[in-house]
């Protein structure tokens, strides 16, 4: 999976394109957000337009740093998760937790 | 959701024919590469792209149950996959490990209030919400899934 980070003001987006599961790809978003924490960074905006599967590992491991940035002051965010991540949040209950956008920039200027 | 028992063969009886027989180690790092295989499969055999993801991401979660619980990340233990389709066009997958298994009643619901942070533990309710028959074999070391 390939992890593209960008820093627009005070939000880090969090661009991913390929599937969020089990192995090296969680594993690598679980680095790439410690890393962001230990910087400061819990403004976070992860754009799921690329991502055509999540499976539990990923769900877990994005609820889990939902809770920790909102310990934080911040917050993680979802922009255009696809038909099938959307559908997949939603049957295990935690679409709900996330303030989802349809675009970055709205994403972006939701955290000011 | 689907249907489920703690075992039985009830769909048994040469209607079934054998696709895949993949066999993975116990290594998180090779679940993708044999999930991607059983959904290569899958668009080959004309399965339409809703049902398609469906049963790969439920194969997905069996084999990580597999290789997590079942294996305990040993990779020098074997996850055994296969791809079978009843003859009706109804899609069979079953997945083993050498494991103790588990209780399914030792499963909470991931939807209840205090788990919606949990970092794990949503696995099996996926794959009962995702497939229509989730057979549970052998004391829990074998799943069987039907996708209609």
């Amino acid at each position: 999976m390939d992890i593209n980070v960008r820093k627009r003001g005070q939000v880090q987006l969090v661009q991913l394109r390929g599937q969020l599961r089990m192995g090296p790809a969680v594993d690598g978003l679980r680095q790439t957000i410690e890393e962001l924490f230990v910087n400061g960074d819990t403004r976070i905006a992860l754009n799921l337009a690329e991502v055509g599967m999540i499976d539990s590992s990923g769900i877990g491991l994005v609820v889990k740093f939902l809770a920790s940035a909102k310990q934080r002051g911040g917050s993680v965010k979802l922009v255009q998760p696809s038909k099938f991540a959307v559908q997949t949040l939603r049957l295990v209950g935690v679409l709900n937790l996330f303030e989802v956008f349809d675009d970055d920039d709205k994403a972006v200027a939701s955290f000011s | 959701m689907a249907a489920e028992s703690s075992g039985g063969n009830i769909h048994q009886g040469g209607e079934l024919t054998t696709i895949l027989d993949l066999r993975m180690p116990g290594d998180t790092g090779a679940i993708s590469g044999v999930t991607d295989t059983v959904s290569e499969k899958l668009t080959e055999l004309n399965v339409p792209e809703e049902k398609r993801m469906e049963i790969a991401l439920a194969v997905q979660e069996a084999l990580a149950n597999a290789v997590v619980h079942g294996c305990k990340n040993d990779a020098s233990k074997q996850v055994r996959c296969r791809l079978e389709r009843h003859r009706d066009g109804r899609i069979v997958i079953v997945i083993t490990d050498p494991g103790s298994g588990f209780r399914l009643g030792d499963v909470a619901d991931p939807k209840r209030p205090e788990g919606l942070y949990a970092d794990h533990g949503r696995g099996v309710y996926l794959i009962r919400q995702l497939m229509d028959e989730v057979h549970f074999e052998n004391g829990g070391n074998q799943i069987r899934m039907w996708k209609y």
